[in-house]
């Protein structure tokens, strides 16, 4: 007999056997279907006062779930399963699990700051969103992506010289992900630039792929710029209880 | 020389009216059936009290000590009234000691009766020795032992606060908001905090119901300064798991059930009418309103009266009433009682 309510079931919480026999007696198909508990069997303080103690999350703990956050949200409208309220809920029981079932969801977040001024209690939630990526980066819930290290080269080029430059960043992007840079697509477009642009700009754009200009009086911005990333990240960690950063990491950065 | 007023019940509005009639120049025949003045504050011990934080040992005891030192007011410990006839101004009663006093108007200042919780037994209380009640907690934290488990004295790392027990369930009769427990209780969880900073206070509510300027200052306070939990859900169960309470309901929040460890359940208990109402109702010639409380008069008309004229009513005789808002109607009927004596007097 098939499980009605197996729609109302997420479908890891379905066990089911091909063979299985309890007891002496065969149980294979459907009878061996079964169905994990929901039930939350403790909370976990800890996971609070992590996020709490990460920049933005400061006043998580003045959520009273009114939802004014989630009605506010602008990509809640685009996806209702965009659902800051919720999280901040799963945040302040320790319910890992379940909010790290939404982890490629919760640093959709676009920042505009509706929910923070709507908000009645102060609990600045976009403020706790961005604590919530930060914690599940630190965390390691998040595996990097193409597109986190198409980010790590772009940011990383314009904390080193104070602009980007196309061609680098796709070769650096290539390189980070282990692409081949002869692809078809780009040879054609490289081909096809070369017989239509200027030959001034295409000379201005091959010598800042060979000298990798900077903008002019840049060395102390850099110096600020990575001396502040360095320490956030050394804040964050520690915040988290995790080890620090080493020497060579952090050399290595530089 | 004029008729006593005689005043029922040495709580805090029975020492507001007292004081009141007495301080104009009344005599005042104070009666409490218990051995000592202050009533539920003094008696149940509790700690601190709510709004104003001072301990109710000193505020209350404040309230009596000014009854007691007051030449006016004759104090009868350990006495109740076994009759009452009469009309205004010229009331006769007889007390428990055979004693007959005549008196030209009573005010029943008679208060209430805390929940007894194992009237819910599905809440662990009288099953479990760590499960305990708001006034048991009030009483750890007054008497300065401090807030432990009952079971081994330990130091609870994990408290979970049940509102409404014994309020707002028509399972047992008892279909009213008992108005203070949730900012009783969130009071407690800070007191707790206060003095146990790594253990964690949850509190299990079905509404908050912080009325008023208790909102800011008990229900975010707690929340934004003590980090106390609210959780929205009414308790199905507690039972134990041999070493830690198990709590168990729905987080109706995430559409979940819980099972949660506990080292300490508190239940917020409400307060139930007078056991003694259905005696002093017939002793007065009183009626009682719907959920067995005194039956007030139309304040409009004859503002803390109850259907006899001549016997008023004040305090948490007529429904749940916070401790403030009882001293104040002490004082109210007080205005009353002198109002229709002069009346009485004129005739």
């Amino acid at each position: 007999m098939p499980i009605h309510e197996k729609s109302l079931i997420r479908p890891e919480n379905i066990i089911s056997h091909e063979n299985l026999e309890i007891d002496g007696i065969d149980v294979s198909g459907h009878w061996s279907t079964f169905i994990k508990p929901r039930v939350v069997t403790d909370y976990n303080e800890d996971t609070e006062e992590e996020i709490a103690a990460l920049p933005g999350g400061e006043f998580i703990h003045r959520c009273w779930q009114c939802g004014s956050c989630t009605n506010s949200c602008t990509v809640n409208a685009l996806d209702p399963e965009f659902n800051p309220r919720y999280w901040i809920y799963l945040a302040r029981l320790g319910m890992e699990d379940e909010l790290l079932r939404d982890k490629d969801r919760i640093w959709q977040c676009v920042s505009c700051n509706k929910c923070t001024y709507s908000c009645p209690r102060d609990v600045n939630p976009e403020g706790v969103m961005k604590a919530m990526s930060h914690w599940l980066e630190l965390k390691g819930h998040t595996p990097t992506s193409p597109s986190m290290q198409f980010d790590e080269e772009f940011s990383g080029q314009v904390f080193e010289t104070g602009r980007i430059e196309e061609g680098r960043i796709i070769r650096g992007f290539f390189k980070r992900t282990g692409q081949n840079l002869m692809q078809d697509w780009l040879v054609e477009l490289v081909k096809r630039l070369i017989r239509g642009l200027p030959v001034k700009l295409l000379m201005t754009m091959g010598l800042a792929n060979i000298f990798r200009p900077r903008t002019r009086g840049w060395g102390p911005a850099r110096e600020a710029i990575e001396e502040y990333v360095a320490e956030r990240k050394m804040a964050d960690r520690k915040a988290l209880g995790l080890d620090e950063p080493g020497i060579a990491e952090q050399e290595s950065e530089q | 020389m004029s008729k006593p007023v005689l005043v029922i019940g040495g709580g805090p509005a029975g020492l507001a009216a007292a004081h009141a009639l007495a301080s104009v120049g009344r005599n005042v025949t104070l009666i409490e059936k218990e051995d000592r003045l202050g009533g539920a504050p003094i008696l149940s011990g509790y700690a601190k009290l709510v709004p104003s934080g001072e301990w109710a040992k000193d505020a209350i005891g404040g309230m009596v000590g000014r009854v007691e030192g007051n030449g006016l007011v004759d104090v009868r410990l350990n006495t109740t009234v076994k009759a009452f006839d009469g009309t205004p101004g010229a009331f006769s009663a007889i007390l428990s000691d055979e004693s007959k006093i005549d008196a030209g108007a009573a005010v029943l200042c008679t208060g209430f009766t805390h929940f007894d919780p194992v009237n819910k037994p599905e809440w662990g209380f009288g099953t479990f020795q760590d499960v305990v009640t708001t006034t048991q907690v009030e009483q750890m934290i007054s008497s300065g032992n401090g807030v432990r488990c009952p079971s081994d004295g330990r130091k609870p790392k994990r408290v979970a606060i049940l509102l409404c027990v014994g309020s707002r369930d028509r399972q047992i009769g008892r279909e009213w908001c008992s108005k203070v427990c949730c900012t009783v209780s969130s009071n407690l969880g800070m007191e707790i905090r206060e003095e146990l900073p790594d253990t964690h206070v949850y509190i299990y509510y079905m509404d908050i119901r912080t009325f008023g300027l208790y909102e800011d200052l008990y229900y975010w306070r707690s929340q934004e300064e003590f980090k106390i939990k609210y959780i929205k859900s009414r308790i199905a169960k507690v039972t134990s798991d041999g070493e830690r309470l198990i709590v168990k309901g729905e987080d109706t929040l995430v559409k979940r059930p819980i099972s949660i460890p506990f080292d300490l359940v508190v239940h917020a208990i409400g307060m139930d009418p007078n056991v003694d109402n259905l005696l002093l109702s017939s002793v007065f010639d009183v009626e009682l309103e719907g959920h067995q409380f005194l039956k007030r008069a139309s304040t409009y008309d004859s503002m803390a009266g109850t259907s006899r004229p001549g016997v008023f009513v004040a305090g948490a005789a007529t429904g749940p009433e916070t401790i403030d808002d009882s001293i104040a109607q002490g004082q109210a009927a007080a205005m009353a009682v002198l109002s229709i004596l002069s009346q009485a007097a004129a005739e």
